[in-house]
């Protein structure tokens, strides 16, 4: 059988398994979303121990291995969970670890963001009656928001890639039926270039709907703050 | 500074040229009683120390490497090691990668429930139950041959298959199955777990060469088996080995080594089984 004819044959397993992907990915970006702003704003805003506290799990998702917190997560709570008769699926947990992790790096890049917006405008809004959590909310978030976009995409794309770690715990994603069929049919090398082509593809896909988003979101005058100063 | 630099370099490098010929066994060391790795770090189990006494008997060395199981057919097909040694069953499609020795082993595969489960070995793995097993091996090849049937049965595969045991405990997954010695290894350590059943597979495993056996190890591997049988020293290795307590085994084999390390093959095997089986 030929590359072309070979790849065609295992494309329809490949991407069964690319849902899963999908699924993992964008729990995980969401979760990690959700928690990462929270933790970025209780680090730039917070008072001292939850500047502390956000710190730390900052610290802690970023300095330990994806992988080994992907374990604990699977393999390590459930005899703790269970006692609180708490069950956890493989792709809950993939969800959970990889989102946890996905928070901590984020919230690096929305502090960033948040950060970059001068100090004159939290005061400004102040000023005018906005109360601090209205400032943040209706000033400082919307602009900090559209600058994080294309620091986030790098954690977008980093996300879909390190989705494929979570075949240690069982689930079927691309990476884990890549690997199945290269050992199957041993034919490694056309496998992997098919599962490499995939995931490729995903991620041009997800680059030019950013940059799309990038340009709709974008405020002119904003995005290149230090050429006005 | 830089001349001693290289001179360690190249002593590194011509250190290998020793006597004896030396050969590197790949094995995927997560397995008891068939190959894994007690607390300090030692490689044990039936089929490395069938091989180090087929090496002991042959006069070659060999530097046992730890493996993944998913690789480990690869690259004992392109010679990135000499030797595969990891329960392996012989099948046809491993045949395309690598050449099997003559069968040093029969096996049938046994599944492994938890004992307050209610389930027995029908309703385990007809009755809409998730099974688990290692990835591409012949008891995942198992319960797929029985979801191509039809039959109402989840398989979930793991890259190892102490996980795959791990997520049994945890509740996960409702049974596994992997060949009968690993089932009976797995029972006997877990107190939860029990071996519902034993399906009988008649399974060959076999060592495994590059093809074509380029290093012309094969005829040595068969014939140190066959030497190993008259010995004696074969039938006292499967006695310590299946259906024995992993720790005991452990401490036995510590206390036993010495003799292999002295090149007594039988005295080896002998103490083995004795102390495992004490």
């Amino acid at each position: 059988m030929g590359f072309f004819a070979f790849a065609w044959s295992i494309l329809p397993d490949l991407l069964h398994a690319t849902r899963m992907t999908l699924w993992i990915t964008s729990g995980s970006i969401v979760l990690g979303f959700l928690v990462g702003i929270f933790l970025a704003l209780g680090r730039v805003y917070g008072p001292r121990p939850i500047r502390w506290l956000t710190g730390g799990y900052i610290q802690f998702f970023r300095g330990t291995p994806l992988l080994v917190q992907l374990l604990v997560v699977y393999y390590g709570l459930p005899p703790y969970l269970a006692s609180l008769g708490i069950q956890i699926s493989p792709l809950a947990a993939a969800i959970i670890g990889l989102g946890l992790n996905s928070a901590a790096y984020q919230a690096e890049y929305f502090r960033g963001a948040v950060q970059s917006i001068q100090s004159g405008q939290m005061m400004a809004a102040r000023s005018v009656g906005l109360s601090r959590v209205r400032a943040i909310r209706y000033v400082i978030l919307p602009q900090a928001l559209r600058l994080v976009i294309p620091s986030w995409s790098n954690e977008l794309i980093y996300s879909i890639k390190y989705s494929s770690l979570a075949y240690f715990v069982s689930l079927t994603e691309l990476t884990f039926v890549g690997k199945k069929i290269a050992l199957h049919t041993a034919r490694t090398f056309e496998t992997y270039v098919v599962v490499a082509a995939i995931y490729l593809v995903i991620v041009l896909i997800v680059s030019r709907l950013l940059w799309m988003l990038e340009q709709r979101a974008r405020i002119p005058g904003l995005g290149v703050p230090t050429e006005h100063r | 500074m830089k001349k001693a630099l290289l001179a360690v370099l190249l002593t590194g490098l011509f250190a290998v040229s020793g006597l004896a010929q030396v050969y590197d066994v790949a094995s995927d060391t997560t397995w008891p009683p068939f190959e894994w790795a007690d607390a300090e770090g030692n490689l044990l189990g039936f089929d490395l120390d069938v091989m180090r006494c087929i090496a002991v008997l042959q006069g070659f060395e060999i530097n046992i490497i730890s493996y993944d199981w998913d690789i480990i057919f690869d690259d004992v097909g392109i010679g990135r090691a000499d030797i595969g040694a990891s329960g392996a069953t012989i099948t046809d499609e491993r045949e395309l990668k690598v050449d099997f020795s003559a069968p040093y082993w029969t096996s049938d595969q046994a599944v492994l429930i938890r004992a307050d489960s209610g389930l027995n070995i029908v309703t385990a793995l007809s009755g809409g139950y998730t099974v688990g097993a290692q990835i591409e091996t012949t008891g995942a090849g198992f319960v797929q041959g029985l979801l191509d049937d039809g039959v109402d049965v989840i398989l979930q595969e793991y890259t190892l298959y102490p996980l795959a045991v791990l997520d049994l405990i945890n509740g996960n997954i409702d049974a596994v199955i992997q060949d009968e010695p690993a089932s009976q290894a797995s029972a006997t350590a877990e107190a939860d777990l029990t071996v519902a059943g034993v399906i009988k597979t008649n399974e060959n495993f076999g060592f495994f060469v590059a093809e074509g056996d380029p290093e012309g190890l094969l005829p040595l591997l068969n014939d140190g088996v066959d030497q190993l049988k008259a010995l004696g020293a074969y039938d006292n290795l499967v006695r310590a080995y299946m259906g024995t307590d992993l720790t005991k085994v452990e401490a036995a084999w510590k206390a036993s080594i010495g003799f292999l390390e002295e090149g007594d093959v039988v005295g080896f095997a002998l103490n083995l089984a004795t102390l495992a089986n004490q």
